[in-house]
């Protein structure tokens, strides 16, 4: 599978100011329950990924344990973990250090 | 369940009458996943972090009470089942498609954490406790993969493997 380098946060950097300010992370976690395709589904729903980023950031999840999927404001932040969680997957925000 | 049908917005699925009494048990069990659940934040920083989770809780918590409601209906809709001489068909709109599969992964998840959030292919010892959960969580995967099916979307190829 080709590597695909993850674009986090390029729409939010060529914002407003704040958006430049110090920003948030979500990140999903993985729950070994949820099944992959769900995730990768889940992906395209919420942040409009094509399936190969959808995919690339599933396998991390599945991996690595983890996968920092957006890099935005704390508001954006809290409406991306609001959205991955109403679809039950594992999301948290966190400030970026 | 299998597809047998997908136009525009419209999805048509054949399931034996074994299977329907399947998916009506498990959509009854909607919601499991115990509301504390989702937490905002791991570290608990931020400003208003303890606000902010409590209208996360709440946020949820209304959602799931609309799709409960919407489960109720579809239940208890005449024409969202007919019945045929060869199984019955169940049709959804892809809205619906949605909705309920956030409905199935909540029934597995919470039938997981139910288990003990056990690791992947550690099956627990089956007792009458812990049996209906595994069969939820089983029974949800299945009728979630159904779904995804029929939204087109497969599992990743292996290593090695090209790309169908």
């Amino acid at each position: 599978m080709p590597e695909v380098a993850p674009d986090i946060g390029r729409e939010e950097q060529t914002g407003s100011k704040s958006d430049l300010e110090p920003g948030w992370l979500v990140i999903c976690w993985n729950d070994p329950v949820n099944l992959m395709t769900y995730v990768t589904h889940v992906f395209q729903v919420v942040f409009g990924w094509n399936r190969q980023k959808a995919e690339f950031h599933m396998l991390q999840v599945h991996q690595q344990g983890k996968s920092v999927v957006a890099r935005t404001t704390m508001e954006k932040a809290e409406h991306y973990a609001h959205q991955l969680q109403k679809y039950t997957l594992h999301a948290t925000m966190e400030r970026e250090s | 369940m299998k597809l047998i049908r997908a136009e525009k917005d419209r999805f048509t699925f054949a399931l034996g009458k074994r299977e329907k009494a399947l998916l009506f048990q498990i959509l009854q069990l909607y919601p499991l996943v115990p509301p504390a659940h989702h937490q905002l934040s791991r570290s608990g920083d931020g400003p208003a972090h303890a606000e902010n989770q409590r209208l996360l809780e709440e946020a949820l918590a209304e959602q799931r009470r609309e799709n409960r409601r919407q489960v109720l209906t579809m239940l208890n809709e005449p024409t969202r089942f007919r019945e045929f001489a060869a199984g019955i068909h169940f049709t959804l709109s892809a809205p619906q498609v949605e909705w309920l599969l956030q409905v199935f992964n909540d029934v597995r998840v919470g039938s997981w954490l139910a288990l003990g959030e056990p690791e992947e292919l550690e099956i627990p010892e089956i007792n009458q406790t812990n049996a209906p959960y595994l069969l939820a969580m089983e029974s949800a995967g299945h009728f979630e993969a159904a779904l995804l099916n029929a939204l087109g979307v497969k599992n990743p190829p292996r290593r090695g493997e090209s790309q169908a």
